[in-house]
């Protein structure tokens, strides 16, 4: 044999294991003071701890789902606002070429009324000139006339005399209405 | 190339370590350097009290129960939000055995059951594991004439069986407690059963096997606790270095193992005690149907 382990002690049986009542007792009462101070001293607070730890982890997850339920909403609302703005803007540039449109219209019929009156107006005067003049040359011609007539009352009735006569006074008319 | 060149000499440790034992001393024909270890089951006297003894495993005990007060003292003092290393050390401790409570328990009663079963394991493994401290089998008193130490100062406690037998004392009367506390005098149909013989034997058998767990318990703990340190200090006399250290790897896997199926035995004994019993249901059942 090498070697055995030797048993230290004598005694036998169930005495060798060493049994002691109070040994027992110290060791119930050592377990039971680690037990309180490890209660008092360490588990309570480190399981405050993991709870108040857990429970802001917990928070902190909710306020997250509540922020990002939030931004959704808000993403959600914006869409919709952007979308109502875009009809919006879309109604408001139909309803502005439509009035652009009306304006237009409006303002080419104006013009053209106005273009027609100006025409009318034109012509108007143009006939008004027209007539002034003809009045005019219509007066110089009896003007013209009466002096002829003068003339040739005053004078021998010879046809030459009197042909030149004429011709003088148209003459002089038409010397007149050059410088008119 | 490096791993080579580590493993070279921890190999020729190991052989050195054979060479010099008793093996060794057998083969190659030279006197053993040291003694064959004791063993001793009774734990050794170091000093009386007042008439009270108190023993290297006791002592031991103490010293433990003082580092865990320091540990966890020291480790909850100031709590933080933001842990630092020895509180995130001890939060993972306790949310890992408070997680496995509640997953057996439930809610309802982890709370309850936590201070005394998380003690269980910090006593069993803390215990266990500073055993395997280099100065609890090499500082102690040589007796008149011996050249070596026979009375170790420190001893592991779980070698010793009051200490077992405390734990499971406690445990008994902690899982018989909570039973009477859930389902007062209706606990004790488990045990007396009156309705015909085979009845009357299970619960006869189900009141001994609670005392049972008393002995198992007890045995559990203190044969693997002892198993251990015999294993170690033989193996430390057989072969000297390295081998041991796979031992010891070992020996702090066992103290972890033992303790958590010290506490997880009793959590299971308790969740039993208070579950809802056949009668009880039988009870409720009639109870339901009145209303």
């Amino acid at each position: 044999m090498l070697a055995a382990p030797r048993l230290a002690e004598e005694a036998t049986g169930i005495g060798a294991l060493g049994i002691d009542p109070w040994s027992l007792l110290a060791y119930l009462v050592t377990f039971g003071l680690l037990v309180a101070l490890l209660y008092t001293l360490a588990y309570k607070r480190i399981l405050g701890v993991l709870d108040a730890r857990s429970g802001r982890i917990r928070d902190s997850l909710e306020e997250a789902d509540r922020v990002r339920r939030e931004a959704q909403e808000q993403q959600e609302a914006m869409q919709r606002t952007l979308l109502e703005g875009r009809e919006e803007g879309q109604r408001v540039l139909a309803e502005a070429r439509e009035a652009a449109e009306r304006y237009r219209e409006q303002q080419a019929t104006q013009a053209r009324a106005e273009a027609t009156q100006l025409i009318e107006r034109a012509r108007e005067e143009i006939r008004q000139e027209r007539d002034a003049a003809l009045e005019q040359v219509r007066s110089e011609f009896a003007s013209l006339a009466v002096t002829a007539a003068e003339r040739i009352i005053h004078r021998s009735l010879d046809p030459d005399a009197h042909r030149d006569l004429i011709d003088e006074v148209l003459a002089e008319g038409d010397a007149r209405a050059g410088r008119n | 190339m490096k791993s080579r060149l580590i493993l070279l000499p921890v190999l020729g440790l190991a052989v050195l370590g054979l060479a010099l034992g008793p093996i060794g001393a057998k083969l190659l024909g030279f006197e053993r350097l040291i003694d064959a270890p004791a063993v001793h089951l009774a734990p050794q006297k170091i000093f009386t009290i007042g008439g009270f003894t108190v023993t290297n495993t006791l002592l031991s005990a103490w010293l433990t129960c003082i580092v865990i007060l320091l540990l966890f003292g020291l480790g909850s003092r100031r709590m933080a939000m933001v842990p630092g290393r020895l509180q995130g050390f001890l939060e993972v401790l306790v949310e890992a055995l408070y997680g496995f409570i509640r997953g057996m328990a439930g809610e309802r009663y982890a709370r309850r059951f936590f201070p005394l079963l998380a003690t269980i394991f910090v006593f069993v493994a803390f215990n266990a594991w500073m055993a395997l401290l280099p100065i609890y089998p090499t500082v102690g008193f040589k007796a008149e004439g011996a050249d070596h130490v026979t009375t170790h100062l420190l001893r592991s406690a779980g070698t010793d069986i009051n200490m077992p037998l405390a734990l499971a004392l406690i445990a008994f009367v902690f899982i018989e407690v909570w039973g009477f506390r859930v389902h007062r005098f209706g606990y004790l149909r488990e045990f007396f059963r009156f309705g015909n013989p085979v009845q009357t034997f299970i619960g006869l058998l189900e009141l001994i096997s609670h005392f049972i767990r008393i002995i198992s318990f007890t045995f559990r703990l203190f044969g693997n606790m002892l198993a251990g340190e015999i294993v170690l200090f033989m193996m430390t006399f057989l072969t000297f270095f390295v081998t041991p250290i796979i031992f010891y790897g070992l020996e702090i896997l066992v103290g972890g193992v033992q303790a958590l199926v010290f506490m997880g035995l009793t959590l299971v004994f308790t969740v039993l005690a208070v579950a809802p019993h056949e009668g009880h249901q039988e009870g409720h059942a009639e109870a339901g149907q009145q209303h």
